[in-house]
């Protein structure tokens, strides 16, 4: 699910952040995303004024932790505010548009610590702000104030907004490559970029994994231990060995023909390419244990799939 | 052969290659003992009370006043706070004042009035004092300072590790700009021709800190807790490295594990060992303890 960019674009990028597949197009998309936002909702009703915030804009609305977003291919956020007849704390509704199904999973994913089903492709709720994605929008609901009644209306009004978007999706096909035996549940973190990486595990200062926008990455935790399994897919299978060949030379140049070697926390670091894919454990209990998860998910990959 | 910084990787740190505090500040195990590029001792102040906070955003201001009073007289070493207003500002001078507007946890207004109520003390005249956050590159006194006020609370922040009184000069330049490997070159807004050299205090705010995100961007007050704090120092740095350690064994105590930061506040160890800033490790910061000492966390 990557954004169908020229090279030349995304290098141009400050910070090397997505560019928005939806950033050329007119005010029509960003009325399309107000419109998403129901004026009334049972006995909820939208402030007169719904904000937008576009790429360049969103750092006007959330600071830094913008970047978040633009780590993905997100296009917009429709913000507004539902006022209560009843008198409950006002309800604050966040639309964004990450551009596609896979990085409106992938902003979803990003610091998630539960996950429940039900309000599309699957909900998080912590404290007062409930978040959900679906299709290509990622929507979090947000009570003012927590009360013994802000659980249900967060529910209420998400279900409400989730009715009118297209259907949910599955998670993107790179999260169902990952072996399922020792997976920590939703530890699973979908990205685009090297710095993204460094949030999730800290690697190196450098990208020595050759992430950029046209790439896809899936970082995942696993038992026993706290090993962290990282599968990418590159645009090319030329780029999948360019990207492993610089890996073992930043990484693992102690590693050999085994490809696994002992580091300075005595874990075990492994990693191989496959086709378009590069798998990297990290931390590995044992040189053993390294290699088999390696081996299970290089197993599971498709083949010959450009 | 030394290895280029710009290279390191988790490994190098492992190795204690590229300085300590960097590797600390990654979630690796700390050392012995760290290393520094600043000579000499920074002094903080903790100072906590446990009846100032009343609630989120609701503090007790005459405490928050009698606070910043005790902390002044104690780090600068004089008998009064008038005379340590006095021994870092002078008369003539044009003070900005930065805080921070984020909406959950700004600066509070309590702590605002008392920096404010030392400047006038100090014989500052109140044309000459400003107060701002977002708009500081627009606001002419901030552009005309020759001295300046940094305060704001501490909270963890999804693309830097926590906002810290380093990150909180970021407004003074093009935000962007600095957002790279997790904000990592932020002490380089401390030499700007707008901030450099011209900032005489640093008020940590550590009544409710903020603990751990929901989200990229999110707030709960579930994460923070009433710490009832400020951290006052001249060095940011060193002031930064205190409540960052706070924080983190916040962390420790809240999730039964040692949870390191995402993304990682390495920039506040770069301040100190890439950018000369202030002292990041603790055994270059002489800590001061006042008030409270219960859960004190450091």
């Amino acid at each position: 699910m990557r954004i169908p960019i020229p090279a030349v674009a995304a290098l141009a990028l400050s910070s090397m952040t997505l560019p928005a597949c939806g950033a050329q197009e007119s005010d029509r998309s960003l009325t399309a995303v107000i419109d998403l936002l129901p004026k009334q909702i049972d006995t909820w009703a939208r402030g007169d004024s719904p904000l937008t915030y576009d790429r360049e804009t969103i750092f006007d609305y959330i600071n830094g932790a913008g970047e978040v977003y633009r780590s993905y291919a997100f296009g917009q956020v429709a913000v507004a505010v539902y006022a209560s007849s009843e008198g409950l704390p006002d309800v604050t509704v966040e639309l964004f548009d990450m551009g596609d199904p896979a990085d409106a999973y992938g902003v979803f994913s990003y610091a998630r610590e539960q996950e429940e089903t039900g309000i599309g492709g699957g909900y998080e709720r912590k404290g007062r702000v409930l978040c959900f994605w679906q299709d290509r929008y990622y929507v979090c609901v947000a009570s003012e104030e927590r009360t013994a009644d802000s659980e249900r209306s967060l529910e209420e009004i998400a279900r409400a907004i989730s009715e009118g978007l297209p259907p949910a999706s599955e998670p993107p096909a790179l999260v169902a490559m990952l072996p399922d035996d020792g997976l920590v549940a939703f530890s699973e973190r979908f990205f685009h970029l090297h710095q993204s990486l460094n949030y999730q595990y800290y690697l190196a200062r450098e990208n020595i994994l050759n992430l950029g926008p046209e790439t896809d990455a899936v970082l995942a935790r696993y038992s026993p231990g706290s090993t962290y399994l990282l599968l990418i897919r590159y645009p090319s299978e030329r780029d999948a060995a360019a990207a492993a060949a610089s890996f073992k030379q930043s990484y693992l140049p102690d590693s050999g023909d085994s490809r696994t070697a002992k580091t300075e926390n005595d874990k075990f670091s492994s990693y191989n390419d496959s086709d378009r894919f590069v798998v990297v454990v990290l931390d590995a209990e044992s040189e053993t244990a390294a290699s088999d998860l390696l081996q299970a998910t290089v197993s599971g990959l498709p083949q010959s799939s450009q | 052969m030394a290895k280029d910084k710009s290279g390191l990787t988790r490994r190098d740190f492992m190795k204690g290659v590229g300085g300590a505090l960097v590797g600390m500040a990654v979630g690796l195990p700390a050392p012995a003992c760290g290393t520094t590029s600043q000579p000499g001792k920074s002094r903080v102040v903790l100072i906590r009370n446990q009846n100032v906070v009343l609630g989120l955003r609701r503090n007790d201001g005459d405490l928050i006043q009698r606070m910043l009073d005790e902390a002044m007289v104690s780090l600068f070493g004089l008998d009064t706070p008038s005379d340590c207003w006095a021994s870092i500002i002078r008369a003539d001078d044009i003070v900005g004042i930065k805080t921070n507007v984020w909406r959950y946890l700004p600066t509070p207004p309590e702590l605002e009035d008392a920096i404010r109520r030392g400047l006038l003390g100090a014989g500052v005249s109140e044309q000459n004092i400003a107060m701002d956050d977002r708009g500081v590159r627009r606001n002419d006194i901030f552009r005309r300072s020759t001295a300046l006020i940094n305060s704001r609370p501490m909270r963890t922040h999804a693309w830097s590790g926590v906002g810290s009184l380093i990150k909180n000069y970021i407004m003074f330049d093009n935000p962007e700009d600095y957002h790279p490997d997790a904000c990592a070159s932020l002490a380089k807004v401390w030499d700007l021709p707008l901030t450099r050299g011209k900032t005489r205090l640093n008020v940590l705010v550590m009544l409710t800190p903020q603990f751990h995100n929901i989200g990229p961007h999110h707030f709960d007050e579930e994460y923070t807790w009433p710490y009832g704090g400020l951290i006052v120092a001249t060095d940011p740095v060193a002031a930064d490295a205190v409540g960052l350690r706070i924080i983190q064994q916040k962390r420790r105590l809240a999730f039964g594990e040692d949870r390191p930061l995402q993304p990682t506040a390495h920039h506040i160890a770069l301040a100190d060992t890439e950018y000369g800033l202030g002292n990041a490790g603790m055994d270059k910061i002489e800590l001061v303890r006042l008030g409270w000492q219960e859960d004190s966390l450091i």
